[in-house]
């Protein structure tokens, strides 16, 4: 239960900046999430806080006590680990109460709280299971009650869920949120799974390249990506390059390869070049005969590919300059050749191009 | 499906005459050994005579209680010695690594009763130890006894506990650390609690072989027991009789020697093979930093050991270039002793390098089809093949030669004294080997190679020798070598079933360590480690491998 303060922390692997100069502060009880590619460096910020990884520069805080000087047994956190490590020599309940045991608590109390850390993740009668004995799900489970059985200062989750079948991997999700609410505790989630990362966390930091590209909410980082690369990585996008050609008070037209995009932005001056996103749910097919949505902008593509998706369709389009559009709709329409789509000018995002 | 048939047909016809060959030559031996020892001298009534007789001997209840005592100690000082020589090899900063593994596994090849002659000729009655220790005043009597034997297995065995132990410490999942070290342990509980216990099947596994190999071994008994009993070499000289052989009592000792291994057998497959635990590491953890001190303290460790088990070996090389005159050794170079070796007979070297060749050839072409077939043909048959690529283990060599005796000297096929029935004991010995260690080479190639291979056309016999022969093929030969090298520093079976033209380099080893030629049995002991050492150089890329099969 405590607040983490990373403050200007690097590290380096030969020329790799693995992490490159990265401050976050993360509130008491918390859920933060660490998103990005593989290789962005998360997963060794994350090394870094439970003190498997060395600190180049930079410090650690859990509240106002320096963090990064200790050595890992001592720092007090509760890790999960992509493949578990769950002793194999140990049943479930001694991998529960190894924490514990570590810590010197009386054997008496230590029985108490194991069965309290596996009730909490719905495997009481499993304490003198074996490890070899359980599933997938069961061993992410006792990994979890591992972890907080000894009431650790910070939750540390490293891809957690990667190993899981689909449908495990949505419930567990619900379970470690509510784990994490019952429990208070400060929790730091790494991922590359950006659903994960919208579902579960109060903030995010997107990284890339050993720094943090963005920081926020969810919604935040969804609806208003800091850079392309966000937007990219954070759901799917259509991205446009091109020149301003007009501004015309919020509005400003853009010039594309084969067209012209009709967008609401504060920034980019005519001729400045631009780089522009538009979210498949901003965009929606107009069948022919209509008009689109006053406001609306439109753009004309050919139909050459249909991806049916269950609850939604997802149309590819080629627009001309032979640019890629995609959007989604929701049920099974039956369109071909040549088709409308009306964009929302106002859910555009535009970021400027450095000159 | 016609053609999917053929390679099973003729991967069955060749373990089904497996299975053959190994009742014949094994099976029926062993039994008729353990028939002999429950008939009268006579061979007429059926009687628990010779099991009272044997059972209620002092002499023969000491050679069981001092066999079981060395074995035990050989396995306790293995361990003690390996396991920390294990660790500083696979998690601690040192140099030279690789040789210094290369150096532990080389006893594994070598033939242990040289390095326990060596021991006679540096710490025996007149060795040149004992000798300047005697001249400087400190009072040694000699390594005679049990000392020496256990100090000899504890040198000479040891690499069967390192070889799975570094194995074992490399394969460790590192998060299983880093999860102990995040729940709170400092490294040193993290060692106690976590990594030991993890290493811990493997370590037993080694031991036991170990504990096997002690019980059954001939040679090194022979040179340093004197007269204290032993079960092997009582067993041998029971059969072979100085003042009249007895069978039947031999034949009692025999099934003593192979209830015993089986016995250590049994645990090991039934209680320590379900402990393995399979972490799955996918690469291995990283070295501990330790400081200076302890990463020179580790390298010293580990060379001392080194040194230690090769001493012997590299003494006697060097005593072998030196001129005896009877049994007095004189401090000048000289090639006497090769000389005088080889103008006696050439006969030895060249039986040795036959009998070795036909038998590795034998227990390869055997052994790796039913490693094959163990590997990616489960089937009903798979746990007959498990017991064939194991029983072999079990028995001793010496029983093993008393019964092929008992059982081919007369009848419709002798082939007592033939150089026929010393390879079909050897390649009964080699087979095990020669089958795991291609099934553990299969085990790690990836089967969809070969359904690749069939899904693109090629027929699955076609497929077995175009693809999974090349792929294991450098391992094939591998392990052909190894078996090479052990059956031509064979003894144990050698010296029941050699006869007169058929004699080994180490059957005329030994017959010089009895007489008083000190320095022909030394010349001896060189040519045959230059012919262990050498192959086993040679072929060192292929072996790499599979270190680990060398031990089971």
């Amino acid at each position: 239960m405590t607040s983490i303060t990373i403050d200007g922390v690097a590290r380096s692997f030969g020329s790799l900046r693995a992490v490159d100069g990265v401050s976050i502060a993360i509130r008491n009880a918390e859920f933060f999430t660490l998103l990005g590619p593989s290789g962005c460096g998360k997963t060794t910020l994350l090394r870094m806080v439970a003190g498997f990884c060395e600190l180049d520069r930079g410090r650690i805080l859990f509240g106002d006590e320096r963090v990064d000087i200790l050595p890992p047994h001592q720092r007090n956190t509760g890790m999960v680990f992509q493949n578990y490590a769950v002793f194999p020599h140990l049943r479930v309940g001694d991998n529960v109460a190894y924490g514990l045991r570590a810590r010197k608590v009386p054997e008496k109390v230590i029985g108490e709280r194991v069965s309290r850390a596996l009730k909490l993740i719905q495997l009481e009668s499993f304490e003198t299971r074996w490890p070899h004995q359980l599933s997938g799900g069961q061993l992410q489970r006792v990994a979890i009650a591992r972890a907080v059985a000894f009431e650790p200062h910070v939750l540390l989750l490293d891809e957690p869920l990667s190993n899981l079948d689909a449908k495990l991997r949505i419930e567990m999700r619900a379970e470690i949120r509510r784990l994490q609410k019952t429990l208070g505790i400060t929790v730091i989630y790494v991922t590359h799974d950006q659903e994960e990362a919208l579902s579960m966390s109060d903030r995010i930091a997107v990284m890339r390249s050993g720094r943090v590209e963005q920081m926020g909410e969810p919604q935040a980082i969804y609806e208003q990506p800091a850079t392309p690369f966000v937007a990219t990585f954070v759901g799917a996008t259509n991205l446009f390059a091109g020149t301003v050609s007009r501004r015309d008070g919020e509005m400003i037209e853009v010039a594309i390869d084969g067209g012209i995009l009709r967008v609401r932005s504060s920034v980019g001056q005519p001729g400045r070049h631009v780089e522009i996103s538009l979210r498949p749910e901003a965009l929606s097919l107009v069948s022919a005969g209509d008009q689109p949505q006053a406001g609306w902008g439109l753009l004309t593509g050919a139909l050459h590919a249909v991806e049916y998706l269950g609850a939604s369709t997802r149309l590819h389009l080629r627009l001309a300059g032979d640019r890629e559009l995609h959007l989604t709709v929701a049920a099974s329409p039956n369109v071909t050749g040549d088709l409308r789509v009306a964009y929302d000018p106002a859910k555009a995002v535009v970021w400027a191009k450095d000159a | 499906m016609k053609r999917f048939f053929r390679l099973y047909a003729f991967l069955l016809t060749i373990a089904t005459l497996a299975v053959a060959f190994l009742v014949l030559f094994f099976l029926v031996p062993v039994l008729k050994v353990f028939g002999v020892s429950l008939f009268d001298a006579a061979g007429k009534t059926m009687t628990l005579a010779n099991y009272t007789h044997v059972l209620s001997n002092r002499f023969f209840l000491n050679a069981l209680g001092n066999s079981l005592t060395i074995a035990a100690a050989a396995f306790a000082l293995t361990i003690v010695i390996g396991v920390p020589f294990a660790f500083c090899i696979a998690r601690i900063p040192i140099g030279g690594k690789s040789v210094l593994l290369a150096l532990a596994a080389l006893p594994l090849v070598l033939p242990s009763f040289v390095s326990a002659y060596a021991l006679v000729l540096m710490f025996g009655r007149a060795g040149i130890v004992t000798g300047a220790m005697r001249n400087i005043g400190i009072p040694f009597e000699s390594i005679y006894g049990m000392k020496g034997i256990i100090t000899t297995y504890t040198l000479t065995l040891y690499p069967y506990v390192v070889l799975p132990t570094v194995a074992a410490f490399r394969s460790i999942d590192v998060s299983i650390e880093e999860a102990a070290q995040n729940l709170g342990s400092s490294r040193l509980r993290m060692l106690r609690t976590i990594t030991l216990p993890i290493v811990m099947p493997s370590i037993l596994a080694g031991g036991l072989l170990v504990f096997i190999e002690a019980m059954e071994n001939f040679g090194v008994p022979f040179v340093l027991a004197e007269d204290k009993p032993i079960l092997a070499v009582e067993t041998f000289k029971l059969f072979v009789g100085e003042t009249a052989a007895n069978p039947s009592s031999a034949g009692v000792l025999g099934m003593l020697l192979v209830f015993c291994t089986i016995v250590v057998l049994l645990i090991q497959r039934n209680v320590l093979a379900r402990r393995y635990y399979a972490t799955g590491a996918r690469r291995s953890p990283p070295l501990f930093a330790v400081s200076l001190p302890l990463r020179i303290l580790g390298s010293t460790y580990c060379w001392t050991v080194i040194s230690a088990a090769l001493v012997p070996f590299v003494a006697v090389i060097v005593i072998s270039f030196m001129r005896f005159s009877g049994p007095v050794l004189h401090y000048e170079f000289s090639l006497d002793n090769f000389a005088q070796l080889l103008q006696r007979s050439h006969r030895p070297l060249v039986n040795t390098l036959f009998l070795s060749t036909s038998a590795a050839f034998a227990a390869t072409l055997i052994g790796v089809p039913i490693g094959y077939l163990l590997v990616r043909r489960r089937s009903r048959m798979s746990v007959l093949l498990e017991i064939v690529a194991t029983s072999p283990f079990a028995v001793a060599g010496t029983v093993l030669g008393i019964g092929l005796v008992l059982t081919y000297n007369s009848g419709p096929v002798i082939l007592t004294g033939t150089s026929l029935i010393m390879i079909i004991a050897y390649a009964v010995r080699k087979l095990p080997f020669s089958a795991r260690a291609s099934s553990a080479l299969l085990q790690q190639i990836d089967a969809s190679l070969e359904e690749a291979s069939i899904n693109l056309g090629v027929p699955p016999f076609a497929t077995f020798l175009r693809i999974t022969v090349p792929l294991i093929l450098g391992g094939i030969v591998g392990g052909a070598v190894l078996s090479f090298v052990t059956i031509a520093s064979e003894l144990s079976s050698t010296v029941v079933l050699y006869s007169g033209p058929w004699i080994t380099m180490t059957v005329s080893m030994f017959q010089a360590l009895e007489g008083t030629s000190a320095g022909e049995a030394t010349a001896a002991a060189t040519i045959l480690i230059l012919f262990t050492v050498l192959p086993v150089a040679l072929v060192y890329r292929l072996l790499r491998r599979f270190e680990l099969s060398l031990l089971s």
